[in-house]
């Protein structure tokens, strides 16, 4: 009996064995018959267990899964491990799967990279962004001397270490997942959902590692890592890492005010909705935000308040007393580098071109991307601007004031945003401003972020 | 095509009905898909925020209209068009020379006062006269690398108003697609067009035969066997506008909705009057085919009866739509395959076809002009030099 096991396009083919043939250890969990291509088949995240199942039934397969191997690195010049990213080191080593929970600026990627240089295998990194994507390749490339391949943002360069977003491991894993050992989930909290749990589905890289500060979903899903990456292997709470690896903060709040005409115009747009949601909950109490998109198509008047919850956000965020307020921060903080986030494209581009300095936008191209995060490193230039597109892990040192102008509120987005300003260098205490309008929709999200965990402890001020 | 953020569909009983224009209900569409396009046509140099506008500004007396459906045609009139992307990143260059102009002088204050000096409106003028441009200038061309801004080059268009109302249809018809699970096409017709584009989608098929001429045959991918994944759904989208230029068909889909684990089911057939931008297939593969079906006649010769692509043949995933099957009064049915043109490779790939198959009793009829440059025919195989001769083929029927 001939039999073969062979990866296609995301799951593992057993070939050889007609539909009666499977031996009994092989019954159950996760073989299936497949009737279009006369074989038996199971997704190829189950390839261990698939191996340990043929051998202990004393079957001769040709295994022709495996396009991985090992990778020789260059002079490895890693930094030495704090005693906590040992630990992570250790547990991980122990297991060869699962997930290190460490807060933002704790040095997750640099126990991701002792354990590359561990491994030496071939390694694909999974990243949110495109940002961190590129951060990736430029950390393998200073600490394992390895020029990484790169998949995503228009390049498909496969190599045995390669560099992707989750995104485009969702798009391309049927024709990458046969192709690497060990699989490292950046920020692996984006991995349960729905479409993206398929990027680890579909590989069969037999080493996972997972990193992430907030494992917890809202939905819940944060219960599937284990099975799609592997149990928790270490964890350093928060609460331990303030104060102590990391540089204490500070949370201002600053109100600001519409001007008359942006109040005026935004009452009138209030009252246009509240009027539209009024009349329709006389005749249906329940009706939602949801129910009156989904009229919007039959109904006018239903586009019509649409429009004009639109354009009252839009008078939220682009308030022009946040310019003035900004102002005073860019003053009150001479000298010190200001990263300033944004809620839209239109205010990043507004607060760029009303004091002159870069903004990065989902669309920034890499290059300039770069020249701004190098240059802003460097001193060079003194603040930036960012919509959304640096809400996680991107590398931003030294930048010890940040700026909320609008933007959504969630536990982990604020946790990341802090992240960003709590990288330790010297002893200089991090401030956080949030720029919000009194009296509107912001000032209920700021309250939703100063609840969420990230918050606790840190001291609160209003101005 | 468009992208899930343009769909628009209303459920009915557990059925999806996308988005569609209609004469009846949307006749006055046309003249705004008229319009629409005199927009694009007259809009060149003008950029993509100010296009959308002008479309935009086209439905806002209109009450039967949802922001999706006006955010949908950009998309398909921005599909068709080129713009002006800043390829050589000048915009890019010109913001950086800016900011390092302007970082010595941060922050740009409003108003000048005892500690900071250097207002917004004078560092301006400074960088204009260093950079030697109006500042007016720098400001227009200063983000004109972004999507907003990007500037229409040229307008490939759609021929009418028509077209571009049709293409929308069927877009609506592909976007719910983004989410099936599985297509289930029966047809009587265009078998080997409709399985090699399923093919070419990176699709994998089940065949059934429901009745003579009639086959269901069941689209999926690799993994959906295993679980529910509509991974495979854009595989799907970009086969419609094949299947819509086929003859002879119907497709039923099922679909995941965002309510969790409820589906519904989307059907289509040609009666549903939605056309393709594309060609519908071509009949015959080759002159000698159409010849000799136009010789041969709609009456049955000796008892037997030709048709055309009657016979799909199947084993797991290697598929063979014999050009011709041969049916006879008594029932007996024999398929005929006509290798007109070749490479070398074609012919062998064709070969080990026909040896998979070799139980059907095959009749192989195969140009004279290079048969000599391929070995392992089968030996009773029939040759032809211009034309397909009737009375070789009978000939060989008889003994079948």
């Amino acid at each position: 009996m001939h039999l073969t096991l062979s990866y296609d396009r995301g799951t593992l083919i057993l070939a050889g064995l007609n539909q009666s043939g499977l031996p009994p250890d092989l019954h159950g969990e996760p073989w299936q018959w497949d009737s279009r291509s006369l074989c038996w088949r199971c997704d190829a995240i189950h390839y261990l267990q698939a191996q340990g199942q043929l051998a202990s039934a004393g079957l001769e397969v040709r295994d022709t899964v495996p396009r991985f191997g090992n990778v020789r690195w260059g002079t490895i010049n890693l930094p030495e491990l704090w005693e906590h990213q040992n630990r992570a080191l250790d547990a991980w080593m122990n297991l060869g799967s699962g997930l290190v929970v460490l807060p933002t600026g704790a040095g997750k990627t640099e126990v991701a990279l002792a354990i590359m240089a561990r491994t030496a295998i071939s390694t694909l990194i999974v990243a949110p962004v495109r940002d961190l994507m590129y951060q990736w390749h430029q950390r393998i490339l200073r600490g394992l001397n390895h020029d990484a391949g790169i998949i995503g943002d228009n390049i498909y360069n496969l190599k045995p270490v390669s560099v992707t977003t989750y995104d485009s491991a969702y798009i391309h894993m049927d024709k990458l997942g046969d192709y690497f050992g060990l699989i490292v989930f950046d920020e692996c909290h984006h991995l349960p959902g729905r479409l993206r749990r398929e990027a680890a589905v579909m590989s069969a890289a037999p080493l996972r590692l997972g990193l992430t500060a907030t494992p917890q979903r809202s939905d819940g899903r944060h219960a599937n890592l284990d099975r799609l990456i592997g149990p928790k292997v270490y964890e350093m709470p928060l609460s331990k890492a303030k104060g102590g690896t990391l540089a204490d903060y500070e949370v201002v709040r600053i109100p600001v005010h519409l001007e008359p005409e942006e109040r005026v115009r935004y009452d009138a747009l209030s009252v246009e909705v509240r009027g539209f949601m009024y009349g329709r909950r006389q005749e249906k109490p329940e009706y939602s935000w949801e129910d009156l998109c989904a009229e919007t198509g039959k109904d006018p008047a239903a586009r019509k308040a649409q429009k004009a919850y639109f354009a009252k956000q839009a008078i939220e965020d682009r308030a022009k007393e946040k310019l003035r307020v900004l102002e005073d921060i860019f003053r009150l903080h001479e000298g010190s580098r200001v990263i300033v986030f944004v809620g839209s494209n239109a205010m990043a581009r507004d607060v760029s071109l009303r004091f002159l300095v870069p903004c990065i936008i989902s669309q920034t191209k890499k290059p300039e991307r770069r020249d701004v995060l190098e240059g802003f490193a460097e001193g060079i230039y003194p603040a930036i601007a960012a919509n959304q597109v640096l809400d996680e892990g991107v590398d931003v040192p030294k930048a010890k004031v940040g700026v909320v102008l609008g933007g959504k509120s969630s536990s982990r987005q604020a946790i990341q945003r802090l992240g960003r300003l709590l990288r330790k260098k010297g002893r200089e205490k991090a401030v956080l401003y949030e720029v919000v309008c009194e009296e509107t929709k912001e000032v209920a999200r700021s309250r939703a972020r100063r609840r969420s965990d990230a918050y606790q402890g840190a001291r609160y001020r209003r101005i | 095509m468009l992208t899930r953020a343009h769909g628009i569909a209303v459920y009915e009983r557990g059925r999806i009905l996308p988005d569609r224009l209609t004469t009846v209900r949307h006749g006055h569409y046309m003249n705004y898909a008229g319009r629409m396009l005199g927009v694009y046509r007259n809009g060149l140099g003008q950029t993509r925020q100010a296009l959308h506008k002008q479309v935009k500004a086209i439905f806002a007396e209109e009450d039967d209209c949802p922001t999706r459906r006006i955010e949908a045609f950009c998309k398909l009139l921005d599909d068709e068009s080129e713009f002006i992307r800043d390829p050589k990143g000048k915009a890019a260059r010109l913001r950086r020379q800016v900011f390092r102009l302007a970082a010595p002088c941060h922050p740009l204050v409003r108003q000048a006062d005892r500690l900071f000096e250097r207002t917004e409106e004078e560092t301006k003028a400074h960088i204009a006269r260093e950079l030697g441009i109006d500042w007016a200038e720098i400001q227009a061309m200063f983000f004109s690398d972004m999507m907003e801004f990007h500037c229409l080059r040229k307008f490939k268009g759609y021929a009418d108003g028509a077209a571009l109302l049709s293409r929308y249809n069927v877009a609506q018809v592909q976007v719910a697609l983004y989410s099936a699970t599985e297509m289930v096409i029966r047809a009587e017709q265009d078998f080997k067009t409709i399985l090699r584009h399923a093919k070419l989608a990176g699709l994998l098929h089940r065949i059934k035969r429901i009745r003579l001429e009639l086959y269901e045959i069941r689209l999926d991918g690799p993994a959906s066997m295993l679980r529910q994944t509509r991974r495979y759904g854009v595989f799907m989208a970009g086969f419609l506008p094949k299947l819509i230029a086929c003859a002879g068909w119907s497709m039923r889909a099922r679909l995941l909705t965002p309510r969790k684990g409820y589906q519904v089911t989307l059907t289509l057939s040609p009666e549903d009057g939605l056309s393709s931008h594309l060609d519908s297939p071509h009949e015959f593969d080759s002159g000698v085919e159409e010849a000799f079906t136009a010789k041969w006649g709609d009456q049955p010769r000796e008892g037997w009866r030709l048709i055309r692509e009657g016979e799909v043949l199947h084993k797991g995933q290697k598929v063979f739509v014999p050009d011709f099957v041969f049916e006879h009064e008594d029932g007996r049915r024999v398929p005929m395959e006509v290798v007109g043109f070749w490479t070398d490779e074609y012919l062998r790939e064709k070969v080990k076809t026909l040896r998979a198959f070799r139980e059907q009793n095959i009749i192989l009829a195969v140009g004279q002009a290079g048969a000599k440059r391929i070995s392992g025919l089968p030996p009773d195989t029939i040759y032809y030099k211009s034309a397909l001769k009737i009375k070789d083929v009978l000939e060989r029927l008889t003994n079948a």
